[in-house]
């Protein structure tokens, strides 16, 4: 690496790091959105506000209320005397009902039907499949109970969670969180810092510096994979001390492969760059490329669950790799062949990206 | 001088216009960002996890093991997937060519025929929650199921519930993620957007210039602001158009409640963009402190795929000061359920008054920050 690159490199890294405020979003953003996102972001349904509605004596039914307001998913809604179920949960007040029968339980199950009636606030499709789910574990866990004979269930599943026992959301969030935070970051940062200059004018300026055009693009490129690299382990360093996820695998590895992400994110970065006269597109551009990658990643639902051409579409994105590998190596301790076959797609995306962005960034600058 | 006149203020907004009209390449990815969330949340995400990659270890290989299998592929929930001898069932799931696996010891289907209870372990990748949560739930679905085909009738239980699912009957996903776009779109466009465009003329120095003309700072802002009001209400109107034309999601409520739902976010959100760009100056700068304060709680904070209620007590308190959160109670609460005014007054007085808070908030510091 030739002095005059190392300079300008070192100017670079000054002029990103000279602003306090700069710093701070740098450095201290990463680390709060994590941690925000960490504690308050969870899979699991909690809280769901549970109306129930039989007659004042039903003594087996009110017992099994209680069981759904002790199963920790289930709160009581409040709700006035006169209310009707639909109206409780048309207005907001109850997610969910659950209506005795009119004889009351114990007589309804003695008669052979015992049915009741499970209303349950659709508008948020997955929570209202959850609801579903827990209130049948919770009813025929009571069932059980109260009829003391063991149902007759041939088949008894005994679970076993690997990597995550407790199923703490935050094991499977950070990782995901962490993809995203430093793809967004170099991306936008690196798009909009190149279309800065051209938006300035400043451009002109370090092209007529004795530089070659590669030593220009390393030396606007290079900083930003530094930033990179410092938010990422950043990121990791506060996963692991405020949520304890853990790095089981080799730290080599996350380094590697973090390593190879960013330089593939910057280079892309730098395309978005090129195809923009300013900051406005430069930053438009980033989030063109950005929201698919992020939809398509994996870090809020599984990538099996979309249609065949988004998998396929799926396989173009560095994001998933990158994501499936970090929950890898740190949750499930690293796995040789799904780490190379991985860091072996980003690094062709890095490098198809970097040509991409080196040849038109040739153009730009003659 | 003092008073505000609305015809320099449309002079200042005809300059904005004719500002970005002349960057068709802008303008062009502004409008593409909704199409393409539109797009991908409309035919790509689904949030029902499905085709679960389970790795069956039959020792048993008896006639109950074979239909507790059918039963498996048969839910939609679950693809069976050969075993792989070499890799065993840890290295599967540590590779993640399967997501679960399930081992059927020998003996299980000569005891379910005796009238017993059969054990079967059933191994999860609890890498990825969302999937791990999922078929978790499954499970007991299964076992029912497996208690009606295996040991015949007479096995039902004493009491059950029927369940109706209010508002969406099919658990459609698309019904409530395209609607709540809207947030998603207002929090990207007036709040980055705006920030962008007013940061860079304090970074040009071109606000300098504007000031120094007779135009009061209230008509700048507001000639500033009111094209991009009017970009960002043609993505809501695109977002409502393709909601209901493409993918068929029912409006129930009322029109003009969901336009004044959107003209109060869409006011909170302008004027978030513009105490964001008065406090940055400059547009890198101004980005992220937009992204911080205004994208990601859009999206993560606002209960659009995470539920509020399931967050802990502060993060659920937290979410009160914040407009996306009750903005998408009221569109979700407008289109889904039909929900009018009186029942929906809790987010509407919020979003007002966050509304009139935050103009109240960029106001004064654009102001200040103006007149020496």
């Amino acid at each position: 690496m030739g002095i005059t690159l190392r300079a300008f490199i070192r100017k670079e890294l000054v002029q990103t790091l000279r602003d306090t405020r700069r710093r701070v979003l740098l450095f201290g953003a990463p680390v709060i959105q994590l941690t925000i996102f960490g504690l308050a972001l969870s899979t699991e349904i909690k809280n769901i506000r549970l109306a129930v509605f039989s007659r004042p004596d039903d003594a087996m039914f009110l017992r099994l209320a209680e069981r759904f307001y002790a199963s920790g998913w289930f709160v009581p809604a409040v709700r006035g005397p006169g209310d009707d179920p639909m109206e409780l949960i048309a207005s907001g007040g109850a997610d969910a009902a659950l209506i005795a029968p009119a004889e009351g339980l114990r007589r309804s199950a003695e008669r052979g039907s015992g049915k009741m009636q499970l209303l349950v606030d659709a508008s948020n499709a997955s929570k209202a499949r959850a609801v579903e789910a827990y209130s049948k574990s919770v009813i025929s866990e009571a069932a059980l109970r109260e009829y003391g004979t063991p149902l007759r269930t041939p088949v008894r599943f005994d679970v076993r969670v690997l990597y995550n026992p407790a199923m703490r959301s935050s094991l499977y969030l950070v990782p995901g969180v962490m993809g995203m935070l430093v793809c967004l970051i170099t991306i936008i940062l690196t798009a909009m810092s190149l279309a800065r200059e051209r938006e300035v004018g400043t451009f002109e300026t370090i092209v007529s510096a004795p530089l070659s055009d590669l030593e220009v693009l390393l030396g606007k490129t290079v900083p930003y994979v530094i930033l990179g690299l410092l938010d990422a382990a950043l990121v990791v360093g506060a996963g692991y001390m405020i949520f304890g996820v853990p790095v089981r695998g080799p730290l080599w590895q996350l380094a590697l492969a973090s390593m190879v992400f960013v330089v593939a994110t910057v280079a892309i970065g730098t395309f978005v760059s090129t195809v923009s006269r300013n900051q406005q597109q430069a930053m438009l551009g980033g989030f063109i490329f950005l929201f698919p990658a992020m939809l398509m990643s994996g870090i809020m639902y599984p990538v099996e669950n979309m249609p065949g051409a988004m998998i396929a579409a799926a396989y173009l994105d560095p994001l998933m790799y990158f994501v499936r590998l970090l929950r890898n190596i740190m949750l499930k301790g690293g796995d040789p062949g799904v780490f190379w076959t991985d860091v072996g797609a980003m690094a062709l995306m890095a490098l198809a990206s970097a040509g991409l962005a080196y040849r038109r960034f040739r153009r730009t600058l003659n | 001088m003092t008073s505000f006149s609305p015809h320099r203020a449309f002079a200042v907004a005809r300059k904005e216009v004719m500002h970005i009209l002349r960057d068709p390449f802008t303008l062009a990815l502004a409008l593409g960002l909704p199409v393409m969330l539109v797009t991908f949340f409309g035919y790509a995400i689904d949030f029902e996890v499905k085709d679960i990659r389970l790795a069956v270890y039959d020792r048993d290989g008896g006639p109950a093991a074979r239909r507790l299998k059918e039963i498996f592929s048969a839910s939609g929930y679950f693809r069976p997937v050969e075993p792989e001898a070499a890799a065993g069932p840890i290295g599967m799931l540590d590779s993640g060519r399967a997501s679960a696996a399930l081992f059927l010891e020998p003996g299980f289907s000569r005891t379910i025929k005796g009238g017993g209870e059969a054990p079967a372990q059933f191994v999860l990748d609890g890498s990825d929650n969302s999937k791990a949560a999922a078929v978790a739930g499954y499970l007991p679905g299964i076992a029912g199921a497996a208690r009606l085909r295996l040991s015949g009738p007479g096995g039902g239980e004493p009491f059950y519930a029927e369940t109706r699912f209010l508002y969406n009957h099919e658990l459609n996903s698309r019904w409530f993620t395209v609607p709540g776009l809207s947030a998603i779109i207002i929090g990207l466009l007036a709040i980055l957007l705006t920030a962008l465009t007013v940061a860079r003329e304090w970074e040009n120095g071109s606000m300098e210039l504007l000031l120094s003309t007779p135009v009061r700072p209230l008509e700048i802002m507001a000639g500033k602001l009111a094209p991009y009001g009017v970009l960002v209400l043609a993505g809501v109107v695109f977002v409502y158009l393709s909601s209901r034309l493409v993918f068929g999601v029912p409006f129930e409520g009322g029109h003009l409640l969901y336009l004044a739902a959107c003209v109060l976010f869409i006011t909170a959100a302008l004027s978030q963009g513009l105490l964001i760009s008065v406090l940055a100056r400059q547009q890198q700068v101004a980005m992220q402190f937009a992204l911080i304060t205004g994208l990601l709680p859009s999206m993560l904070l606002s209960g659009f795929i995470f539920p509020v209620e399931s967050m802990p007590r502060f993060f659920r308190a937290l979410t009160m000061l914040l407009a996306p959160r009750w903005f998408m109670a009221a569109v979700r609460g407008i289109t889904l359920k039909g929900a009018d005014l009186s029942e929906l007054s809790e987010p509407f007085l919020a979003l007002g008054l966050l509304a009139a808070g935050m103009l109240a908030l960029a106001l004064k510091k654009f102001k200040t920050d103006l007149e020496p």
